[in-house]
């Protein structure tokens, strides 16, 4: 009998061998005959129209291929020349831009960068085109339109101030593209259509597998980086492989056997073990709003000053962020990044302190029931909290929260459903009352677009039924913050706001949120830019390095 | 297979089709949320009520949900699938595109399953000593989630023994583990079957006739008792295929490999319901298609049924 099983052993041994047969194709990822830098991303880019290009996906592969007119310093976050040859004249209130520009500037498709390509490049990014269901720019407002003045010169016009425009070029949503890729509709910057991207950057996209993988080259005839980067020229690598690894244990494991060699959203439990393996762990600060609790006051329950306070007194973030992360996840002291422009430090205002917590609860009138969960009028505490899905774990975020306040006595909910549900109760106060979420952007105007009600208003202060505001005065200030035409106003007005946010106890900040990434030790150069979008322009492989670690 | 048969049974196809169509519009349009909201008053874009109002009568999604229905009927009906509203891509282009990947990902293995299967069936039948656990197998495979499989197989097959790549791998490469995954779900059904019907048939007078004939064991097995055997399984195979569909789901997305599967995914995510119309029609299509394969090919392996029609 037994020898007639062996049949079945022989095949599956075969098949073994067989799998065998194709062993040790693995190799370091950059060890081909190019420089290629394998990037492990965990969600393929959904589109490269630049104004909707704010998803991490998007933002990373816009940024490899396109040019900005100003550059800013990821660290400094000042603004300097790129393609334009020097800051912009601003006239006084901030209404007139003008730019003056390269000329010797070649798109990909061997098209030139002009004075005209700039302004029909702004103009649909500033105004939007809806007939190709193309928006507008969140980061340009108040366009008007804009002006050829010579053959190396632009002119911006704005209805209203728009002081926030100059940072706003230098953004990957303002990435340049030719007269050819401007002119398509929304259907043209989709999956499927990466090669047909044109920019003018010191990569090219040379081929795309639909949802799985890109290839960018190094564009050889590269020379015209920003001014202030001392590597001018071409890229130093000859590509960068960009390839979906949705699941983070792929992303790991593909950076720990040597597969990839770059890999962004590197949870932070795993950051530890990563090191442990050799490998180099990088993080960014997104420089804008952190990652936080705000509250719609306009609830019933959370129209009382007290209970606001009470929860941001219930909180204890110093438990969630050890419990939950690493040193890359700095504790937040203000709505916005310490490293974000305008930052003034509020953390008196964010103080752990559960029996203050207990007391403010009392005092407003929410007494504990038998469950523990206080009520008043016969409506028990209970929030509502949004799973926000693409920020770092959220659900364990809001888990701990849960835990914490039951203990004062408010019981936390967490809104159920993918990011389409989320999105869409998000945007009902009946459904979600905290709002968990983030907003990266370098410029003072970021608040404008987490709290204005024009823009994400997470905080809901607009009523849509009755179109009244919940707080007139924090609307004016955001409003302030992003048409004042003097620097120094815009700060003033963002440190009020700010403190606005922290003294009417509108929201609880919980930690600078960062992009992390996983690094091969033998990758140097790898940068962010100002709000954590890799930048492969100065990367180059260490070949010592890189035989050391095989 | 009389042509009237073969005809009503199209038109049985050509109906389901039209009813899961219908089915599946009004379950997406119950969902809560929209694919232009999902898109559009994504936080990432920070555009006003108005603007998306303005966007959602671009599309006209602000007609009434008939109007939607037949419109998007008649593009299907016409060979326009349209545009994914996420992403703004070519429905037809996002199909061309994932279709082969995914057609190859289930053959290859249906066919891994079909190859297991038989091997735990003859293994039941030829070494008693190793029944008892051969015959625990399917139930222990069909317990094994596909992304635990998946994952497993990827950290040990390649991250740690380095045998195959995931990342950067060839077309053939990109195929082994993933197929390797899917196989083994589906291959318990496929066993459990196979082996009850060897059961069955073993019990049948005229094996005893065969035997007592003299021939050799084997010669039994594989000439007599599989072939009869074969068909129970190959009816549950054409079921199997929706477990096919429904695993590529989950394999594509461990695998981020680009298919049928992982555009589900994401369209479902997204409520991209142009994508998952287009989705259900394909799935449903090729449903229908195996099952009615299946039973054309009854009459060929089985004598019984074709002598059944000719009566």
């Amino acid at each position: 009998m037994k020898k007639r099983a062996m049949p079945l052993s022989s095949i599956v041994l075969a098949l073994l061998l067989g799998v065998t047969a194709c062993g040790n194709v693995t190799q370091h990822a950059s060890e081909a005959e190019d420089d290629i830098v394998t990037y492990l991303e965990p969600n393929f880019f959904k589109t490269l129209y630049p104004p909707s290009a704010g998803f991490y996906a998007n933002g990373g592969v816009l940024n490899q291929v396109t040019d900005r007119l100003l550059y800013q310093d990821p660290e400094t976050l000042e603004l300097s020349p790129w393609i334009a040859t020097k800051l912009p004249e601003v006239n006084e209130d901030a209404t007139e831009y003008t730019f003056d520009i390269r000329t010797d500037v070649t798109y990909s498709d061997g098209s030139p960068l002009t004075a005209e390509n700039v302004v029909k490049n702004f103009d649909l990014y500033g105004k939007g085109d809806k007939s190709r269901k193309l928006t507008s720019s969140e980061q340009i407002t108040n366009y008007d339109h804009g002006e050829v003045v010579d053959e190396d010169t632009v002119r911006f016009f704005f209805s209203e101030p728009a002081p926030g425009f100059a940072q706003a070029t230098s953004s990957f949503n303002a990435g340049l593209l030719s007269d050819a890729t401007l002119d398509k509709d929304t259907t043209g910057f989709a999956p499927g259509k990466a090669t047909e991207i044109i920019g003018s950057g010191p990569f090219v996209i040379e081929d795309e597998q639909m949802n799985s993988s890109l290839t960018m080259k190094a564009r050889e005839d590269y020379d015209w980086a920003p001014a202030e980067s001392e590597h001018q020229g071409r890229a130093y690598i000859d590509g960068i492989k960009y390839v979906l690894a949705a699941e983070e244990s792929v992303r790991t494991g593909g950076l720990v056997s040597g597969q990839g060699d770059i890999a962004r959203q590197i949870e932070a439990p795993v950051e530890k073990h990563l090191q442990e393996q050799g490998l180099t762990i990088s993080s960014h600060s997104t420089n804008g709003v952190t990652n936080q609790l705000a509250f719609r006051f306009r609830d019933p329950r959370l129209s009382d000053i007290r209970v606001r306070q009470a929860i941001i007194a219930g909180i204890d973030r110093d438990e969630i962020l050890e419990t939950l992360f690493s040193d890359s996840y700095p504790k937040a002291n203000s709505v916005l990044s310490s490293s974000a422009l305008g930052y003034q430090d509020m953390s008196q205002y964010y103080v752990y302190d559960p029996d203050k917590a207990q007391r403010l609860l009392d005092e407003a009138g929410w007494v504990r029931g038998e469950d523990g969960i206080r009520s008043k009028d016969g409506q028990r505490l209970t929030l509502n909290i949004n799973e926000a899905l693409p920020q770092p774990r959220s659900r364990e975020v809001i888990t701990k929260v849960q835990e914490q306040l039951a203990r004062i006595g408010i019981e936390i909910t967490l809104n159920p459903g993918d990011q389409a549900a989320q999105d869409a109760d998000s945007k009902d106060i009946n459904k979600v009352q905290i709002r968990h979420t983030m907003v990266g952007r370098a410029d003072y105007d970021v608040l404008k677009s987490h709290l204005h009600s024009d823009n994400r208003d997470s905080l809901l202060n607009l009523d849509e039924e009755t179109g009244e505001l919940g707080d007139p005065e924090l609307e004016k200030l955001l409003e302030q913050i992003a048409s004042s035409p003097r620097e120094e106003d815009r700060a003033e007005a963002s440190a009020k706001a700010q403190r606005m946010m922290a003294e009417k106890a509108y929201a609880l900040p919980l930690f600078e949120e960062p992009q992390v990434y996983g690094v091969q030790p033998y990758l140097e150069g790898f940068e962010e830019e100002s709000i954590g979008r890799p930048n492969f322009y100065n990367v180059r492989i260490n070949h010592d390095r890189l035989e050391e670690s095989q | 297979m009389t042509a009237r048969q073969l005809w009503l049974r199209i038109g049985q196809a050509l109906l389901v089709l039209l009813a899961t169509y219908t089915l599946a519009f009004i379950l997406l349009s119950a969902l809560p949320s929209d694919a232009i909201m999902a898109r559009y008053a994504s936080p990432d874009l920070g555009l006003s009520s108005d603007e998306i109002n303005a966007i959602r009568a671009e599309y006209g999604a602000d007609k009434p949900l008939i109007v939607q229905y037949f419109t998007s009927l008649f593009g299907f009906l016409t060979g326009n699938f349209g545009y994914s509203v996420q992403t703004g891509a070519s429905i037809a282009s996002m199909v061309a595109e994932a279709l082969p990947g995914t057609l190859a990902l289930a053959i290859s293995a249906f066919v891994l399953a079909c190859i297991w299967a038989l091997l735990i069936a003859v293994a039941a039948s030829f070494s008693r000593g190793l029944r008892g656990f051969v015959l625990g197998l399917p139930s222990l495979m069909v317990s094994l989630p596909s992304f635990w499989i998946g994952i497993i197989l990827i950290q040990l097959v390649s991250f740690k023994l380095g045998w195959v790549p995931v990342i950067g791998a060839s077309p053939v490469q990109s195929l082994i583990l993933p197929a390797l995954t899917l196989s083994i779900p589906i291959a318990a059904p496929l066993a459990q079957v196979l082996v009850r019907s060897i059961e069955d048939v073993e019990r049948q007078p005229f094996i005893s006739v065969v035997k007592a004939r003299g021939a050799s064991r084997s010669r039994i097995f594989f000439g007599n008792v599989l072939r009869n055997a074969i068909l129970p399984a190959l009816t549950i195979a054409g079921v199997l295929f929706g477990e096919l569909v429904g695993g590529a789901v989950v394999t594509e997305a461990v695998f981020g490999r680009a298919g049928i599967g992982q555009m589900t995914v994401n369209a479902v995510a997204n409520r991209d319901t142009p994508v998952l119309m287009a989705v259900v029609v394909i799935a449903a299509t090729l449903y229908v298609l195996i099952n009615l394969l299946v039973d054309l090919l009854h009459p060929v392996l089985d004598p019984r049924v074709r002598r059944k029609e000719r009566a």
